[in-house]
């Protein structure tokens, strides 16, 4: 899918060059093993690169350059995958083909150096204003997800089955550890970014790949580092004893939400298998789960089953009357009981394959979808396609599927409700 | 078929309108991989009075109906659509707005054989009152999803706040209430009367070819029967210039509080090149005095009073519009008092130069290449364009042409104060929680 270049030790660059698009994407991130403290000082530094530089004497004045460059699109994010935080710099420029005689493109790169190479420090510091700001303003995004009753309630549910672990660990870190964030861990972080991080470039738009090399090498001279790191996350076989927790909230609907482990992660052969398996569980409209807790039922509105396979663990998720978490908990217990029984119809098989199919050539369709996908699958497969991995999916029985649901087992549910639902407890 | 190529996009648009009044749209684009076909109806939530078909009085409906009728059409005596779509590998959803309702797929394969379940799943209509109760348990919990998410309703909140009498004030969903009252005979009214071809669209865009594809609706139409088209009448209260409530709010279980300051629009009964620059210039006098380079978004982000959640937009349908400023704020208060003084002060002074304007529409053109790489956005946006007889393709040269007299003509539509209104979500008072 992608052209790559190692352009130094730990530094490589994959390229796809396509007509496809208006515009050029390009993506930059540096992997890290995830630590609370660690993911909060990244997701603090994120904001702090983004709201101010030496160059530009507001961010006002930065966000000028950016509209006069057709509104170019240049931010930094944080994000986790498996062990791994994330620390991404992203950007979306117009191509120059469809402007007349400009060169936005050039441009975009030496703002992408600019936000990178040229921080706003004083005395080897970053301004203790902007720093004190951002630290709140990260600190109100973490709080922000009180707000969303299914977020904080998929949180509570990670909190509780792997605590101190990475699947639970947010990438914006905690409250706390935000709160202890200092100037100097950012700037060191800063460093660790710049010469010690493994990093991977992504670009994906209309460009000569030679040319494109050049230009990054020429803006952006990054020093060897380490190489890739171990990516296989350690997947829990204790189990919790609790298995249930009910929590209260001021709120209307209640949340369903149910952890399952397997063994079978993103790095196992089984891995195709229960992508498939999850499928028929839970993951689409046809799904076991949709059909009997929505369309026989009327029990949710939303009702899906969804694979983290990085973590080994498979969720699921219904929004149901508060009374109702019992009879629900037995039904979603049904369709994995069948499953397990080998209760799967061809028609279940087909539909699923087709979905997967599509679904995996639809995400080409994007440019970031494109980048995203590849990111994952080549920790696998340097020479992944999508073709290949559909392939993958086109000989799986219903016998292996079968067995693939007997690898799954009920760990913990989490229900959150409002106070109406607790009275009949 | 009618062919338009839109020469700084190069991009090809096909259209035919069909012997029974459906409209069809095809963009081809090279290089894409799935097909979004979408199915729409000019008929929302807003449309709750109006004459059925074949009737000559007027009806109200319960509030609520176009949402049901949206989730009943995929309901059939055979079963669930969403099966044959997932045979076919074909992605299926529908929403329900103010003013239309879209059904669409997206598929990389079987476009055909998809494009004819589509079809078929909203031109025959089953509906039984068994199946319309059934409906009932899942629309209920739906309404109860919205009505834990705080910032849905802030937002109806303020669009509560800003209209009296105007339907765009009720939840597109209806309330529990509500859609306990419907019935299968409603259904087959309100179907009856807006799914009528002549009242329709399809828009296909991605991996298509346009002659075969018009061919294939034309010959499924042709081999359908419908009644002769009639025009839909439908009624609107008169809705009175000043807003309903200046400042309302309400209690929920949230961290800080959140406002939306909404000003209500005064020029909406407009339609076609009228609407597109009215819409645009609003939308750049917003961005100049409210969006990310305004002096008024650098002093409220660096004082703490907004946060990552804040926004400033202008939207509008032919009847209603509004601007809505909004974030999660610690201080409600002195932000509102901010946005009233920007607004003032403006007034008193218009800053902005044409170095400013011209930086602005950059930016929104930038915006729409992006966007023209997204079939989704391209599906979505296009039928609502159309509907409005406004056509998405004409956003960038309209955006050229806009000059500062038109955008500060918009500007001036939203000084008087007796249109402005502001709606707070705050955090339960901790000392009388018990």
């Amino acid at each position: 899918m992608f052209q790559q270049f190692e352009l130094a030790r730990g530094v490589k660059l994959y390229v796809r060059p396509t007509e496809q698009f208006k515009t050029i994407n390009i993506s930059f991130k540096w992997k890290q093993q995830l630590t609370e403290e660690q993911a909060a000082i990244r997701a603090v530094l994120a904001n702090v690169l983004q709201y101010s530089n030496a160059e530009y004497q507001t961010n006002a004045e930065f966000r000028k350059r950016l509209d006069d460059l057709y509104g170019a699109v240049l931010y930094f994010d944080t994000g986790k995958k498996g062990n791994h935080h994330i620390f991404s710099l992203n950007a979306e420029t117009v191509n120059d083909a469809y402007l007349s005689n400009e060169k936005v493109v050039d441009e975009v790169f030496t703002l992408l150096h600019t936000v990178l190479f040229k921080p706003k420090l004083v005395d080897g510091k970053f301004v203790e204003t902007i720093v004190k700001r951002e630290k709140e303003q990260v600190i109100e995004r973490i709080q922000s997800m009180y707000d969303d009753k299914t977020r904080y309630a998929q949180q509570r549910l990670l909190e509780n089955i792997r605590p101190n672990h990475a699947a639970s660990i947010s990438a914006n870190g905690t409250v706390p550890a935000v709160k202890a964030v200092t100037n100097e861990q950012l700037v060191e972080m800063h460093n660790t970014l710049l010469t010690k991080d493994n990093l991977s470039i992504y670009i994906v738009g209309d460009v000569n790949v030679q040319e494109i090399k050049e230009k990054i090498e020429r803006h952006f001279p990054f020093a060897n580092r380490s190489e890739e790191l171990v990516h296989e996350v350690e997947v829990t076989k204790t189990s919790n004893e609790k298995g249930f927790l009910h929590e209260i909230q001021d709120m209307k609907q209640g949340k369903l939400h149910i952890a399952y482990r397997t063994p079978v992660t993103f790095f196992s052969e089984e891995f195709p298998i229960m992508q498939i398996t999850n499928g028929i569980f839970g993951g689409f409209a046809h799904s076991k789960i949709f059909m009997n807790v929505r369309e026989k039922e009327s029990m949710a509105y939303y009702a899906s089953s969804s694979y983290s396979s990085l973590y080994g663990l498979i969720f699921v998720l219904a929004g149901i009357d508060a009374n109702l978490q019992e009879k629900a908990v037995k039904l979603i217990d049904e369709q994995l009981k069948a499953m397990q029984e080998g209760d799967i119809s061809d028609l279940e098989i087909n539909q699923t394959k087709s979905m997967l199919t599509n679904q995996l050539k639809e995400a080409l369709d994007s440019a970031r979808a494109q980048i995203e996908i590849y990111d994952q699958y080549k920790e696998i497969n340097e020479s992944f396609t999508v073709e290949n991995w559909v392939a993958k999916w086109s000989n799986v029985t219903k016998e292996q599927i079968g067995q693939m649901a007997q690898k799954i087992e009920k760990e913990f549910v989490y229900f959150l409700s409002g106070k109406e639902g607790a009275a009949n407890e | 078929m009618n062919e338009t190529y839109f020469k700084q996009l190069e991009e090809t648009l096909y259209y035919e309108k069909l012997p029974n009044g459906l409209q069809v749209y095809i963009l081809p684009k090279k290089g894409f991989s799935k097909t979004f076909v979408t199915f729409s109806t000019k008929y929302g939530s807003i449309d709750r009075e109006f004459i059925p078909l074949g009737k000559k009085d007027a009806v109200v409906v319960p509030d609520g109906i176009a949402h049901f009728l949206e989730h009943k059409m995929f309901e059939k005596e055979e079963g669930d659509v969403f099966q044959q779509f997932s045979e076919k590998g074909a992605s299926a959803n529908a929403f329900t707005s103010f003013t239309k309702t879209t059904y669409l797929f997206s598929s990389t394969d079987h476009v055909l054989e998809n494009t004819k379940t589509l079809l078929d799943f909203v031109q025959q209509p089953y509906f039984t009152e068994e199946t319309v109760e059934k409906e009932k348990g899942i629309i209920a919990q739906e309404i109860t999803m919205y009505d834990d998410q705080p910032d849905w309703r802030l937002y109806f909140g303020a669009i509560e706040n800003m209209y009296k009498e105007h339907p765009v004030k009720i939840d597109i969903a209806g309330t529990v209430e509500s859609i306990d009252k419907i019935t299968a005979d409603h259904l087959y009214e309100c179907y009856n009367t807006f799914y009528h071809p002549s009242n329709m669209t399809v828009f296909v865009v991605g991996a298509v070819n346009p002659q075969e594809m018009m061919a294939f609706i034309k010959q499924d139409q042709a081999s359908k029967t419908f009644e002769a088209p009639q025009e839909i009448q439908r009624f609107f209260p008169t809705e009175q210039q000043n807003v309903a409530f200046s400042e309302r709010s309400l209690q929920m279980d949230v961290q800080k509080p959140k406002i939306i300051y909404g000003i209500k629009a005064n020029n909406t009964n407009i339609s076609g090149k009228e609407m597109l620059n009215y819409e645009l210039s609003m939308q750049v006098a917003i961005e100049l005095l409210f969006g990310r380079t305004s002096t008024f978004y650098q002093d409220v982000y660096e004082n703490g009073l907004i946060d990552e959640s804040y926004s400033a937009d202008f939207s509008m349908e032919q009847g209603y519009g509004f601007t809505m400023i909004g974030s999660d704020t610690v201080n409600a208060k002195e932000l509102t008092e901010k946005i009233k003084q920007s607004i003032i002060e403006h007034g008193k002074a218009w800053q902005f130069t044409d170095a400013d304007l011209k930086r602005v529409t950059r930016k929104k053109i930038g915006f729409f290449l992006r966007a023209l790489n997204s079939i989704e956005y391209i599906a979505n946006q296009f039928t609502r364009y159309s509907f409005n007889d406004m056509n998405l393709f004409d956003v960038v040269p309209a955006l050229e042409n806009l000059t500062m007299e038109q955008v500060k003509q918009a500007f001036e539509s939203l000084k008087d104060e007796q249109t402005h209104t502001v709606f707070t979500i705050v955090p339960f008072d901790k000392n009388s929680d018990g």
